[in-house]
């Protein structure tokens, strides 16, 4: 697709900030979908377009896609705790539609949605999974894992418009102003020892997201589905190499499976009752339990690069550090 | 407008919490006094930025943590965009 009119739903956020700059980055200057009340310090400074893309009101997901030939949806409603599952997938599927219909009605060609490698399946013959391992029915496990399934499923159904998913693993990187999928990474390099449980870990930085999205959003033919992770960790030795990076006293030994899902519950009912944060989330401990070792060929046959571990830390805790996320360099060490 | 900066401000934090414009004070800091988190932080110093067409860059935004920080804040990018003017 030639130059085409992209518009970023989303693009203050954490993969919306990275994917505008990867868009600038290769002459594309994006339209960039904001909500009314979100923080557009980022985009400011960049001159992109603005447009208000409440999903309350239709009304301006027509008018912000009026011309546009490819939508980036990096918008998705993310749970912030797992509690009430039915609630958050009804809500997900709900918003979800709302930009679908936008998107038909505005004349849109593509839409590329960021969805998570929650929906790739481990195989059963050991190999690593790819674009073709799905859950053939709705994950028993997680609202993040049963929500992002139910989304995908209504994107099959889509015929309005070309569909691609993207299914980014654990993202790390500039941005991260939530500290989502990160925030097993702070807690370490603050030295707060977080409870965490065994299993896997894939990480991918953000820029190379942003970057994947953009050559989805500009390829000709793309994929239907584009798994893109950079590597796979042991969650533990992950751990420890970030508390060795930054100073810190090694992680606890790692948690089994039932143990953290009841930590991770109880913290996100205290959370929830606070209105703060769990430290070990029940989306992480569900991600890390179940997560399968990853595939990337397809990504690689497209062109696609995944920068190496240190390089994603060095771009991470440079930001971070100048946001007060994490506390200044001690005696940091090279991971 | 300086002047009155610090009432548009409350008027802001108002909006992102359930404490009341009369009761929001310039020592006040945004996150232990008045529950904003550091997401809900920067979104009220992007619509003070917004609002009075500043560029603010993120940096100095995150360094942000009380209510008179933020009117500081906005009072040196009014007087900067003068200066330009």
């Amino acid at each position: 697709m030639t130059r085409p009119q992209v518009l970023v739903l989303g693009a203050g956020g954490f993969l919306g900030l990275n994917t505008v700059h990867a868009a600038l980055a290769n002459d594309l200057v994006p339209r960039c979908g904001r909500r009314t009340r979100g923080n557009v310090l980022g985009l400011r400074g960049l001159g992109v377009p603005l447009a208000v893309t409440d999903f309350e009101r239709p009304e301006t997901l027509v008018e912000a896609m009026r011309g546009v030939d490819v939508v980036i949806h990096a918008a998705a409603h993310y749970p912030k705790f797992s509690h009430a599952p039915e609630e958050t997938i009804a809500r997900g599927l709900a918003e979800l539609n709302v930009v679908l219909d936008a998107a038909a009605t505005s004349g849109v060609k593509r839409f590329v949605f960021v969805s998570s490698t929650a929906t790739v399946a481990p195989r059963t013959d050991g190999r690593a999974s790819n674009e073709d391992d799905r859950y053939a029915t709705e994950p028993r496990f997680g609202t993040y894992h049963r929500l992002k399934w139910a989304l995908e499923r209504r994107l099959a159904e889509e015929r309005r418009f070309g569909v691609v998913i993207a299914n980014p693993s654990a993202c790390v990187g500039p941005y991260d102003w939530k500290v989502g999928t990160s925030s097993l990474l702070v807690a370490t390099a603050r030295g707060l020892r977080p409870p965490h449980p065994e299993g896997r870990i894939s990480l991918v930085d953000a820029r190379d997201v942003g970057l994947a999205l953009v050559k989805l959003a500009t390829l000709d033919e793309a994929p239907a589905r584009l798994v893109l992770s950079g590597h796979d960790y042991d969650a533990h030795a992950l751990l420890e190499t970030i508390a060795t990076r930054y100073g810190q006293p090694p992680p606890p030994a790692p948690l089994n499976a039932e143990a953290a899902r009841v930590l991770a519950d109880a913290q996100e009912a205290e959370a929830a009752a606070t209105k703060g944060r769990a430290m070990l989330p029940r989306e992480l401990v569900d991600l890390i339990v179940h997560a399968p070792a990853l595939d990337t060929s397809l990504a690689h046959a497209l062109g696609l690069r995944f920068r190496a571990l240190t390089e994603t830390l060095d771009a991470w805790d440079t930001w971070a550090m100048r946001m007060g996320i994490l506390p200044p360099p001690r005696t940091q060490v090279s991971a | 407008m300086t002047d009155e900066l610090p009432q548009r401000i409350a008027k802001m934090v108002a909006q992102l919490t359930v404490v009341k414009v009369e009761n929001i004070k310039p020592e006040h800091r945004l996150r232990e006094d008045l529950g904003l988190d550091s997401v809900c932080s920067m979104e009220l110093l992007s619509m003070l930025a917004e609002e009075l067409d500043l560029d603010v860059p993120m940096e100095e935004a995150a360094q942000v943590s009380t209510v008179a920080g933020a009117v500081e804040m906005a009072r040196k990018h009014l007087a900067m965009k003068t200066a330009a003017a």
